[in-house]
């Protein structure tokens, strides 16, 4: 797709990099923390060293704390140095050339005018066009806030270029916060302008299950009901809550992982086939999925739904203390730390194949991965036993070592007819020299582009809320059905877990 | 006994049943293979260097790597072989992943029929790139075989001995002699990055000084043929329109004209003393205007050897500068780059049709 800027400027045609963003400034509030300083100015400046960063680019940061300019600048080249420790002088004070830092309240009209006056002069002097984008990045109970005092001070009309808003997650803590944020938002912004971020929409392997379903003949048409038993997504993680307790223990693994990450993931795998390779078509395919979530009621929140919480355990060989032994952690606090679901999607394709999603902290590894179990052979003509055989599995890992597996039986060399599992495996990273992209770095890109495919819709996020409130509403007023903490820091989660195979010949995937 | 691809399979086979990684307590072995790289060496010492160079893309490219090269000794066998396996750490670390590199040493008068040979051996439904690393040749079978069965050539004519008459041959001939076959030129690759920096100070409002451009100055290290900075020119010229004006040239000119929609545009070519030849051929270029409000683009070499500076003034204001890392690249990397991409590059098929509107006209006889 040739952008606006490649049409203008014929001396952009065939350079590999194509998709070149218009001149444009990015504000972003909460700069002085955590999420700008590691993840959004590095993947700023690895844009900018690809040339994919427009030439009049500005970034104005905006945050309570009260530091110059130089002192907003100098704790971003201290951090960029961590990952890129060859920064030279010169090469960050061209990239940083026109940052600026402006401190004020989020609730202070004030500094929304005197940031209106900044965004203009910056576009004059830096030619950024008119065009903007407001990255939110504080804590979400100040969204609204800004929110209305972007509108308020008429930062969010696109008259002479773009105003769009790009906001972090979470999207609510529940469905009605979400759907008061959704209308705050739209009061001011058209759908078209938001891009609502999930960062692991951003990663390679997460868009290639697009191609490699949408692109391959061979996939589709075993992709439903008749041929897949069963689909486990699962994302763990070896780490505690460490610093985050405060926003965990109000959270939980549900708000944290499922209602955003892997609905999101499931939907992508289980989707119709879009009717383009563009933002809508595809979020009217992942909504479909999302909205035939089969709702939990008061029983099956008991049989398709298992809440765990780590206790002490080991991880590497070192001890690592349970979750309500951490700093900010209720010592008799409930919150999951590990969730399991079933969950059935009522589609005619997907009629009774049960999703299997699982994610916890404290397991033994950091994986993400989709595995699509296919259904057995009909007929045993090598093996006896149901239990001998291994079924087809294609798996889909999302992180670390991105790649694809199959697992197919073949015959072992010899007179006998021994049938054995093998693995056929391609990985990202050993058959193509290009590293992959940073999420942020590919979101910040699409953003600027204009382009929201990886980002969520309002309607997305509310169906995803409405889908996981009954378990939410459940475990929060009840107490768990085994005392917490139920599972080891350091093993693979509850053993209730396995309640939710149904059939003998289903395992949870040991990763 | 005469070599046969049975005989390279074979002990390609056996290569692979021990594995290496049993001695080195690593758990698994993954044969990755993305594609066919086939190199051609016209001497000794040009073959020891593409031999680097192969292992070391292959880290980068897994797959069929197929050296041709001449042999050292007139009293060695027409043809020997060797095979290798090419193994190293993937990025998910636990495993280790190999490729296969075949090198064939031949004599004089059997190494220009090893087409046949060479095609045997390849891997099927995996794209050919097939890689010249010397001097353009004439009449070479083996080039010209490969060069039909091929996906895609890779020359580089820095290294031609006549780039005018090379580059004017390949501009008169590729396409009608290869229709189904890319070229690539590693020299190109080279001016790749020169060209988004010049590129992205024309971005948003400052598109409109392109057509006002009425100077390009290149300056180019002293003792070398400016190549490169004949490409940006004809580069400019060819996404611009501008036509070449003047008479053909049978070597490189100080300066030239084209004729742009809104008149002449100058080219001019100065050699400069650069202190390190090696970083780069391409020392500073400039692009002045003349429009009602006079401005000057420039990409000029940084103090900081590795950095290069785009600076846009306008009306003696400046608008624009950024410095970016420029690293020198060698051959192995940019055939990385250039492997990247399966697609035709457009760009580069329209800069040598400009390319072969200025310079003179090759003698097809000799082709
Ligand atoms: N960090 C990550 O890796 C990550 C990953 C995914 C999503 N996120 C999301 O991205 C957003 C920003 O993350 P972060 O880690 O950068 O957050 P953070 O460091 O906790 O907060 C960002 C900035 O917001 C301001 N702030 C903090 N608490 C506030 C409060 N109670 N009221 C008003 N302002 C407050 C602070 O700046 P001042 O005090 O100077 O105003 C702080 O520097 C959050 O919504 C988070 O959920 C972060």
């Amino acid at each position: 797709m040739a952008t606006p800027i490649l049409m203008e400027n014929p001396l952009r045609q065939g350079l590999f990099a194509d998709r070149v963003p218009a001149p444009c400034s990015l504000v972003i509030y909460g700069a002085s923390g955590d999420l700008t300083h590691r993840k959004l100015v590095p993947a700023l400046f690895d844009l900018y060293e690809k040339h994919l960063l427009p030439a009049s680019f500005s970034l104005i940061g905006i945050s309570r704390s009260k530091i110059s300019d130089e002192e907003f600048k100098q704790g971003l080249k201290v951090a960029l140095k961590e990952s890129e420790p060859q920064l030279s002088d010169s090469l960050w004070n061209s990239f940083s050339q026109n940052f600026h830092y402006m401190a004020g309240g989020y609730d202070d009209f004030k500094t929304y005018q005197a940031l209106s006056q900044m965004l203009d002069q910056v576009d004059q002097e830096n030619g950024t066009s008119g065009n903007r984008i407001f990255y939110l990045s504080t804590p979400p109970n100040v969204f609204e806030n800004i929110i209305s005092n972007l509108g308020a001070a008429g930062l969010a009309k696109e008259e002479k270029g773009f105003a769009r808003i790009v906001i972090e997650k979470p999207f609510g803590h529940d469905l009605e916060s979400a759907q008061e944020l959704n209308q705050k938002v739209k009061e001011v912004f058209k759908e078209r302008q938001i891009y609502r971020i999930d960062h692991y929409l951003g990663k390679e392997t997460v868009q290639n299950l697009l191609v490699m379903r949408f692109a391959n003949s061979i996939f589709e048409p075993i992709w439903d009901r008749r041929y897949v038993d069963h689909i486990q997504i699962t994302a763990s993680e070896d780490m505690g809550v460490g610093s985050r307790a405060g926003y965990y223990e109000s959270s939980g693994i549900l708000r944290d992982m499922f209602q955003n990450h892997l609905f999101q993931v499931m939907s992508l795998v289980a989707m119709e086939p879009p009717v383009a390779f563009e933002a809508n078509a595809i979020r009217d395919e992942k909504l479909k999925i999302l909205k035939s979530i089969r709702p939990f009621n008061e029983n099956t929140v008991y049989q398709w739904a298992v809440r765990g919480q780590y206790g002490p355990g080991y991880l590497s060989g070192e001890k690592v203390p349970g979750y309500r032994e951490a700093e900010g952690v209720n010592p008799k606090s409930n919150t999951p730390t590990y969730a399991a679901l079933k969950i059935f999607l009522d589609t005619w394709r997907w009629h009774g194949v049960p999703f299997l999603l699982r994610s916890g902290k404290r397991l033994p590894k950091r994986t993400t991965e989709v595995a699509i179990q296919f259904k057995q052979p009909p007929n045993l003509l090598f093996k006896t036993n149901v239990s001998d055989l291994s079924p087809n599995v294609m798996v889909i890992r999302i992180q670390p070592d991105e790649g694809i597996t199959l697992k197919f039986e073949t015959k072992v060399p010899g007179m006998s007819m021994e049938v054995r599992t093998v693995n056929m495996d391609f990985r990202y990273g050993t058959s193509f020299a290009e590293g992959t992209s940073e999420a942020y770095e590919r979101l910040l890109l699409d953003c600027m582009l204009g382009d929201a495919t990886l980002f969520i819709r309002g309607d997305e996020v509310e169906a995803a809320w409405a889908a996981l409130m009954p378990v939410l509403n459940h475990w929060e007023t009840t107490e768990p059905e085994r005392h917490f903490p139920n599972y080891e820091a350091g093993t693979w989660g509850p053993a209730e877990a396995d309640n939710l195979l149904e059939k003998p010949w289903r395992k949870w995937r040991r990763l | 006994m005469a070599v046969s691809a049975q005989m390279i399979e074979k002990d390609l086979a056996e290569l692979w049943k021990s594995d290496p990684g049993e001695k080195t307590k690593i758990i698994g072995l993954q044969r990755v293979y993305t594609t066919n790289l086939v190199a051609y060496a016209s001497d000794h010492e040009e073959g020891y260097r593409a031999d680097l160079i192969m292992n070391d893309l292959a880290e980068k490219h897994p797959g069929r790597y197929i050296l041709i090269r001449p042999a050292a000794d007139k009293s060695e066998a027409p043809l020997r072989y060797y095979v290798l396996g090419h193994c190293f750490f993937g990025s998910g670390r636990e495993k280790k992943v190999c490729c296969d590199l075949i090198k064939l040493v031949a004599q004089n008068e059997v190494i220009e029929n090893l087409y046949g040979f060479t095609f045997s051996l390849l891997m099927p439904d995996l794209p050919v790139e097939f890689w010249w690393p010397g001097d353009l040749p004439y009449q070479n079978v083996y080039f010209d075989k490969m060069a039909e069965q091929s996906n895609r050539v890779w020359v580089d004519s820095s290294k031609f001995k006549d780039p005018i008459q090379s580059l004017s041959r390949l501009s008169a001939f590729w396409n009608s002699r290869y229709p189904h076959t890319l070229l690539g030129d590693l020299n190109w690759i080279r001016v790749q990055r020169w060209r988004a920096l010049i590129a992205e100070m024309f971005d948003g409002e400052w598109a409109k000084y392109l057509k006002d451009v009425k100077k390009v100055s290149i300056a180019y290290g002293k003792g070398t043929q400016p190549t490169r900075s004949f490409f940006l020119a004809c580069w400019l010229a060819a996404q611009m329109g501008w036509k070449y004006k003047g008479k053909r040239i049978s070597e490189f000119p100080e300066k030239f004209e084209f004729e742009g929609p809104q008149g002449e545009v100058e080219v001019v070519l100065t050699p400069v003393p650069v202190r390190d030849i090696k970083l780069d051929r391409i020392f500073a270029i400039g692009l002045t205007t003349d429009g009602n409000q006079p401005a000057l683009f420039t990409v000029i070499r940084d103090e900081d050897p590795h950095c290069v500076t785009a600076r846009s003034e306008i009306n003696q204001r400046v608008a624009f500068t950024r410095t970016v890392t420029f690293e020198h690249l060698q051959s192995n990397e940019l055939l990385n780059v250039g492997l990247k991409h399966m697609e035709p590059d457009f760009i580069w098929k329209q800069t040598l049709q400009v390319i072969g509107t200025v310079l003179e006209k090759p003698d097809l006889t000799l082709v």
